[in-house]
């Protein structure tokens, strides 16, 4: 009778003490030949959660395809980088790569990984499982969306392993930054995509609602649940190779919530509720009503100056439309330099910054924003608005009013055009609603055309079936590289001409010239200078008349520590494996 | 005993509404697009009569606004810049008939004085402007679409009716069709897949048409009964003994009889239709900047800050409660004298 | 029998009139679906061939359409370009979702609007008549819009009700009177406008109809009698007035699925409006399609149903 009593103990205290323990997976402790890497942050507490917000769900989890932004928050979460770019530094430090060497032509980047290094299923990680990674990258067929990225002077970058722990990156050219290229491209497990890939189907593995145990990486987190329509949940990686400076395996958080909550609106009321912990990219407006309750609701919001978004009003300006299509005609305004500059000229961006920002933005005159320290052109100039000088400026042009104020081109036509926009974007449909009525007052009539986001992009990028729309691109990073997509002729967001081999006119010839240049440029002040150059080529040359940028505007609960929220993407989590929760709670 | 007050007092009450909404451009201080891009959200100006030194001012005047530093969209009045109100003053320039303009405005201040009799929107235009303005197009688009789908409903009823046989079952059938199909959906998925690429006039008949036309149906039925019962009746059946054409019987003993139901239909269907209307526009599929519409004007309040922080962008749609409770009325009361067959 | 096996049908003749009418409706518009698909890069080029062959994606109408049926016997209603799934479930889920917004709203109108319609009818023309008569006319005016909005802001002001949405965080994690009670809260506001607005014509209806009876000759041959007022109303005019209030029970079924449309894209309930809104916006032709059909049935079965009850509640139509 006792002995049955006691076992019976031994087994109900068994079971709790398991239950527990799967209630929150604890880091594994540190095995001797494992090389972590050392941060220098403060010290947290282990335990908590924290809760975030995603606009829609992930599409899926799959590094290789995923191109939608929450899918790629997800994944920025559970995967990890060779080289990785401080987000409050902005300079690149060692990440999966413990150091790495350049040899004296920029040609070739030996890194060199850690020892010990395991996958979240504990399994190892060495230099096959890089070099599989970046295969698949490369790979035409597996139509991965950073294969571009790894083209330096129009041929990919090749990978060799040279030992377990060291791999050879060969470029054909000289690339200016190479290092900034490795962050973002996540190490893919060999042992556990090897097949897929080689079955053709890797596109078609790693969707959201694949087991959690198929989705392994060396991110800080691991897959834990996928509740569809509702959130998904991390959980720590017990195999993460960080360490703070007390030895203690990273992260400190035992679990990372995201929430899905369509709509900003929505996102700020669950903030405010204090169902979210942290808040990434306020809107404007919401965030003055956050501000005036800042005080007594436990948080704090943080306003991080601009980032590297730009808003910007651009004319359809491709050469492959038929001859006699409206649009071909209005392009005869569109393309006149003039034209293009009378419009800079009457728009009112300091009233844009003011109404759609609530004067938490920045008005541009060129793509580049203040965020960029190192590479903004001080000699460019920021004209007032000026509807003198855009009179003027048509006028030269032939263009006239009418008596009633109607402006009509050389040939009498009412100058009368829309701007497509995307219809879930207030701010950029509030945009084009006050460049409607500054246009208006050079005698334009201007229609405000909000479409579906899809709906947009399939009209710019594939039919070309626009006159002007007002969009927005955002860095990836602060360096002019990330501008070739667009400021190249052939780039693929060339979007005011696209589908270009060859430049349509001289100034874009130069700019092309010029971008090709500093790309391969080692040296900093050289860059400096060509980059500078492009940004006079397209302040005179307007192919993307460049409104405002807003700023970074975040926010978080008093209680989460280490929250050091940063311009560049992702805005508070970048750091998520240093994040800690001051008081936690016990599963 | 049927007292006229009660079709006279909603009839006398709308047609108030609609005069006003006609006289918007005399009636409103402001063109409905003009923007005061510092003002935006500035609440309903404050009218005085008794100034700071306690004085009593038989004209009536406004302060100027000007905004809280670092509190944006918080305004106080600037007790130094006073704005007397003027009565018949020259304003923003707006079309009396055809392209006869006029610049007269019943109100005003002068400039840079601005009255906002119920405040401003994002941009800072005057909601009491848009209102009016936009009540032509909310109440007319009501009224054109009721009007077009009881012309086409009656006509396929009458000639259902009328006509009878094949031509009535084809018609009938149809007619299920359409009132199976759950009406909201039916003019979302239509007027969505329809160009949106249109300018604004073109989108308002085209919004009038599509309203109009997918609610054919009942009018049809309702007006086919009583043709039905109308043409077995004897002086019809007289009448065609004579020798009287069907062009004839309809006109003069058909058509008179449906007159009831026909406006009690209208009575009922205009507020449908405005609501319909509204609806649309609230969700981004009719009439589009700038042209205000008591849907789009409500629209802002899907925003968490307009909604939580802004009372006056709610008018648009309270103005729809004594419009919607006149029709009702004026339904109600039409009824009741179909019933004891005065109509 | 023959009766009902002659009505159902009638309803599938109905589903496929507005099934072909949807389709044809679809075709006039511009724009081009495929364009959802090639923007979508989860859909691979075999993925795409396949849609394409399956659902006769470049062939002419009449084609798309047999294959679209075939898909419907296949219980998939077709694909989903957006989301990536067959439609059925989508429509399922979401379908489901809405029912649990207008069923509780339906029934609490009922069960409100027939006691007051009912009680205004007995007590005609006295002071409680003639407030619910302005309350409800008051009811009348107002735009579902404005109260729903209305409600939000109060809501929000109060923080009392949670707003938007149909479950909070940790969800899964609450027991099952925690579910419960969650989705209770967040149903508060839809169905207190829901109900609101679907009142007043109910209680207009039960108020018109019962005052009818209670003039008709049998009820004052009772009344005579003797019979008291009470059983009066309950026992004789109510049965009487059943007719026209089985139909309107008819139409409330009918709208199940499409009346809620707008209140549940302004409070963000996931149900059949914000799908079918959004598949509008996006091109998502065969989810509209689907939605569109579903509301159909309901609204057929709706009619149905309350003429299966007549059938059943009145013996007059019972004999032919």
């Amino acid at each position: 009778m006792q002995a049955c009593l006691s076992r019976f103990l031994i087994i109900l205290l068994t079971a709790v003490c398991s239950w527990g323990a799967a209630a929150s997976i604890s880091p594994q402790s540190r095995q001797p030949n494992e090389e972590l890497l050392v941060t220098d942050n403060e010290i947290g507490q282990y335990g908590g959660k924290i809760v975030t917000a995603l606009r829609s769900e992930p599409k899926t989890l799959n590094p290789a395809i995923a191109t939608d932004g929450p899918s790629r928050e997800v994944i920025g979460r559970i995967t990890a980088d060779l080289i990785h770019i401080n987000r409050a530094s902005q300079q690149t430090e060692p990440a999966v790569a413990k150091s790495w060497k350049v040899s004296s032509d920029g040609l070739r980047y030996t890194l060199r990984l850690r020892k010990g290094l395991r996958f979240s299923d504990g399994l190892p990680c060495d230099a096959d499982d890089v070099v599989f990674s970046f295969q698949v990258y490369l790979d035409e067929k597996a139509h991965s969306t950073q294969r571009d990225l790894l083209i330096v002077g129009g041929k990919p970058i090749t990978i060799r392993k040279i030992d377990p722990l060291t791999v050879v990156f060969e470029l054909s050219q000289p690339y200016a930054a190479a290092e900034r290229l490795f962050d973002g491209f996540a190490i893919l497990p060999k042992h556990i995509l090897e097949k897929p890939y080689q079955e053709g189907r890797l596109a078609q593995v790693w969707g959201i609602s694949s087991p959690a145990a198929e989705i392994v990486g060396l991110g800080p987190f691991r897959l834990k649940e996928y509740v569809p329509g509702q959130r998904m949940v991390l959980e720590r990686n017990p195999y993460y190779w960080k360490a703070d400076h007390k030895g203690q395996r990273l992260p400190y958080l035992d679990e990372l919530v995201f929430l899905f909550v369509p709509s900003d609106d929505a996102q700020v009321i669950r903030f405010q509720a204090g169902d979210t912990d942290v808040l990434s990219r306020i809107s404007a407006e919401n965030y003055s009503v956050l501000e005036q309750q800042q005080q007594n609701r436990g948080f704090r919001l943080y306003d991080l100056g601009p980032g590297l978004e730009y808003n910007f009003l651009f004319f359809n300006l491709n050469t492959n439309l038929p001859k006699d299509s409206t649009i071909a005609r209005k392009q005869g305004w569109f393309k006149d330099v003039r034209f293009r500059q009378a419009v800079s000229n009457a728009i009112d961006r300091e009233g844009i910054v003011r109404l759609v920002y609530r004067g938490h933005g920045a008005p541009l005159w060129t793509d580049v924003t203040p965020a960029y320290k190192l590479w903004v052109n001080p000699a460019i100039p920021h004209p007032a608005r000026s509807l003198e000088k855009s009179r003027e400026l048509l006028k030269a042009a032939g263009f006239s009013w009418k008596s009633d104020g109607t402006l009509v081109d050389g040939s009498g036509d009412p100058v009368e055009f829309s701007i497509v926009t995307s219809a879930s974007n207030a701010q950029r449909t509030q945009m084009a609603t006050i460049i409607q009525d500054d246009l208006k007052q050079l005698g334009m009539r201007v229609q405000v055309v909000p479409l579906e986001f899809r709906a947009v992009l399939d009209r710019v990028f594939q039919t070309h079936d626009f006159e002007a729309s007002v969009l927005a691109l955002g860095g990836g990073d602060v360096d002019p590289n990330t501008k070739m997509n667009v400021l190249v002729s052939s780039g693929a967001s060339h979007m005011w001409d696209l589908g270009e081999s060859q430049p349509a006119t001289p100034w874009e010839a130069e700019i092309d010239r010029l971008m090709k240049q500093q790309i391969s440029t080692l040296k900093f002040t050289d860059r400096n200078r060509l980059y500078g150059r492009v940004q006079q080529l397209v302040y005179e040359n307007l192919p993307l008349i460049c409104i405002a940028s807003p700023n970074i505007l975040v926010g978080a609960k008093t209680t989460v520590g280490n929250f050091q929220p940063a311009i560049l993407d992702h805005y508070t989590l970048w750091n998520v494996d240093q994040l800690f929760v001051h008081s936690p709670v016990k599963h | 005993m049927i007292k006229t007050r009660t079709i006279s007092l909603p009839l006398l009450l709308l047609g108030f509404i609609h005069l006003m909404v006609l006289s918007a451009g005399f009636l409103a201080p402001y063109d409905y697009a003009s923007q005061n891009r510092m003002l935006p959200f500035a609440p309903p100006t404050r009218i005085h009569f008794v100034d700071t030194h306690g004085e009593w001012h038989f004209r009536p005047f406004v302060y100027g606004l000007v905004d809280q530093p670092g509190n944006f969209g918080s305004y106080s009045e600037d007790l130094d810049h006073v704005y007397p109100l003027r009565f018949f003053v020259h304003g923003d320039e707006y079309k009396l008939i055809g392209s006869v303009t006029s610049h007269l405005h019943l109100l005003g201040v002068s400039e840079p004085g601005r009255i906002f009799l119920i405040g401003a929107d994002g941009y800072g235009r005057d909601q009491f402007s848009r209102l009016l303005f936009g009540g032509r197009i909310s109440l007319f688009s009501g009224l054109l679409a009721a009007s077009l789908c009881l012309v086409v409903g009656s006509g396929f009823g009458v000639v259902a009716g009328f006509y009878g046989k094949w031509v009535d079952e084809v018609i009938m059938r149809l007619a299920e069709l359409f009132l199976a199909l759950p009406w909201l959906y039916l003019l979302f998925a239509v007027r969505a897949f329809l160009p949106l690429h249109i300018t604004p006039t073109a989108a308002f008949l085209l919004l009038v048409m599509v309203i109009g036309l997918v609610g054919w149906a009942r009018p049809a039925r309702l007006v086919r009964g009583i043709v039905l019962s109308a043409k077995e009746r004897n002086y019809v059946l007289a009448g065609r003994n004579f020798g009287a054409s069907d062009l004839y019987l309809l006109r003069r003993h058909i058509l008179p009889q449906t007159a009831g139901v026909v406006l009690t239909q209208a009575a009922l269907l205009i507020p449908q239709y405005i609501l319909a209307e509204v609806t649309l526009s609230f969700l981004g599929l009719g009439v589009g900047e700038p042209e205000p519409s008591w849907g789009n004007m409500l629209a802002s309040l899907q925003q968490y800050h307009v909604l939580v922080s802004y009372w006056w962008m709610f008018i648009p749609g309270v103005a729809l409660i004594p419009v919607f409770l006149s029709y009702f009325l004026l339904a109600n009361a039409l009824q009741k004298r179909i019933k004891l067959g005065l109509v | 029998m023959r009766y009902f096996l002659r009505r159902i049908v009638h309803g599938a003749f109905l589903l496929v009139g507005v099934s072909i009418l949807s389709f044809v409706l679809m075709e006039l518009a511009p724009g081009d679906f495929f364009a959802e698909m090639r923007l979508n890069p989860q859909l691979s080029a075999e993925t795409l061939a396949g849609l394409r062959q399956q659902y006769g994606l470049d062939q002419p109408l009449p084609v798309r359409y047999l294959h679209w049926v075939q898909s419907v016997a296949r219980g998939e209603f077709g694909f989903s370009f957006a989301y990536n799934t067959p439609v059925a479930p989508l429509l399922w889920s979401r379908a489901g979702n809405t029912l649990l917004l207008t069923v509780p709203a339906a029934l609490f109108a009922w069960l409100i609007a027939v006691p007051i319609g009912v009680r205004s009818a007995a007590r005609q023309g006295k002071w409680d008549d003639k407030i619910a008569s302005a309350g409800v006319t008051a009811l009348l005016a107002t735009p579902e819009l404005l109260l729903a909005l209305g409600f939000l802001l109060i809501a929000l002001r109060t923080g009392y009700l949670p707003t938007g949405g149909m479950s909070s965080t940790g969800f899964s994690g609450l027991s099952w009177w925690g579910k419960f009670k969650d989705v209770t809260a967040h149903l508060a506001i839809p169905v207190t406008v829901l109900t609101l607005g679907s009142l007043p014509i109910l209680v207009r209806h039960v108020r018109a109809t019962m005052l009818e009876v209670l003039q008709s000759p049998f009820i004052n041959a009772a009344r005579a009698h003797g019979i008291s007022r009470r059983r009066l109303l309950f026992r004789h005019a109510l049965p009487a007035a059943l007719n026209p209030l089985i139909s309107l029970f008819g139409f409330s079924i009918a709208g199940l699925l499409s009346a809620s449309l707008l209140v549940e894209i302004v409070v963000s309930w996931p149900g059949l409006g914000p799908l079918l809104f959004e598949a509008i916006l996006g091109r998502d032709l065969y989810v509209v399609i689907g939605a569109i059909l579903f509301s159909t049935m309901f609204l057929v079965g709706g009619t149905l149903i309350s003429d299966l009850l007549l059938l059943a509640a009145d013996p007059r139509i019972r004999t032919p």
